[in-house]
């Protein structure tokens, strides 16, 4: 677009002509020349300090040796990583394992309890003795099976007089030798 | 004019020719620095960071023809780094006497150049509803008499918004004038 308007060009031609003008470069060019020293001085400090920091990495022999090193990491990271792989397999199968002793062991340690509170005299008070429901039930069906084997050993005792005498025997010395004590 | 071969010195790292190419450079880029901006202060320091950047990237220029368009490129995008952050206090306040200024340079003929300052204020008041697109397109075209292709190059927009953006440009600043004058 070309305005036609005179006024407009009048303007025009006066901000044209007043071209706005520096007093003097000096400044400039001083302020300039102080600016770019200043940005060389921090930019060698920099590659200075850098050079002082990583500077051997430039050595050929560090370089392999590096390298080297790197690929040593790798190797030993992986077999270890395999390695872990291994013990976390065995570790998920020994947990099932585990599981089935420590049921057991619920029952054996009721049954000790049980055992010191009997020889303790019954010292103890009851309510220290704490068990839930399913111990319980082990407990039960200990005894049922120990009583089951009881009648067994007892039958066997009777159909055998010998056997009979000698554990009569035994007992007898049993209770005498505790008798002494 | 920039010699070529000056500016071939400093490529190479010629501090010296540097100070030279400083003095030949900074008047027209405070000129559009300066038009654009419209204070002096932050026209100079657009100045003073273009330079350091040229001395930092003199090396990256393919050709010295390039120059000058790549200063102004320099130029116009310090001087919207500065607009960006002033953009929350504008400075400038459009007023009568302004307009009572204008209309007296003009009356009194074109030989009469205007201050610094009163070039700061008449752009101002003249341009004030403008993008900065049209702004920098108008300055560049109108009062620092490029072309469209210059000017295309220099701010990375396309011909077509360069005319377009000059267009509005010129139709504003016309009906201010027809306006107030």
């Amino acid at each position: 677009m070309e305005p036609e308007n005179e006024k407009y060009n009048k303007v025009l031609d006066l901000l044209r002509k007043s071209k706005p003008g520096l007093d003097s470069t000096d400044d400039i060019e001083r302020e300039v020349i102080k600016r770019i020293e200043r940005v060389n001085h921090a930019g060698l400090f920099l590659s200075d300090a850098f050079d002082f920091l990583f500077g051997w990495v430039y050595i050929q022999w560090i370089r392999r040796s590096l390298i080297a090193a790197s690929v040593a990491l790798v190797l030993v990271f992986v077999y270890q990583q395999s390695v872990i792989l291994k013990r976390i397999d065995y570790l998920s199968r020994q947990t099932i394992v585990t599981e089935r002793e420590s049921r057991f062991a619920h029952a054996e340690e009721v049954e000790k309890m049980l055992m010191v509170y009997r020889n303790s005299g019954m010292r103890f008070p009851s309510k220290n003795i704490t068990i839930s429901e399913r111990q319980m039930k082990e407990l039960i069906e200990s005894v049922n099976e120990l009583q089951l084997k009881y009648k067994d050993l007892e039958n066997l005792i009777e159909e055998d007089p010998e056997l009979k005498k000698m554990i009569e025997k035994k007992l007898i010395e049993n209770n005498r030798t505790n008798n002494n004590l | 004019m920039i010699d070529i071969q000056l500016i071939e010195e400093c490529r190479g790292g010629n501090f010296n020719n540097f100070r030279k190419l400083i003095e030949l450079t900074s008047p027209f880029a405070y000129s559009v620095a300066f038009r654009i901006l419209g204070n002096e202060d932050q026209a100079k320091d657009v100045v003073q960071e273009t330079m350091v950047t040229i001395w930092q990237k003199l090396k990256k220029i393919k050709s010295a023809e390039v120059y000058k368009t790549w200063i102004y490129r320099i130029v116009i995008n310090k001087c919207y780094d500065q607009i960006r952050k002033r953009k929350r206090n504008p400075e400038f306040i459009a007023d009568e006497q302004t307009w009572a200024l204008i209309s007296n340079r003009i009356s009194v003929g074109p030989s009469a150049a205007l201050e610094n300052s009163e070039t700061s204020k008449i752009i101002g008041l003249l341009t004030e509803r403008l993008s900065y697109k049209q702004k920098t397109v108008f300055v560049l075209s109108d009062l620092e008499g490029m072309s469209n292709d210059e000017i295309s190059e220099i701010t990375g927009i396309s011909k077509s918004a360069v005319k377009a953006n000059l267009y509005h440009a010129r139709k504003s600043i016309s009906e201010k004038v027809e306006k107030y004058l």
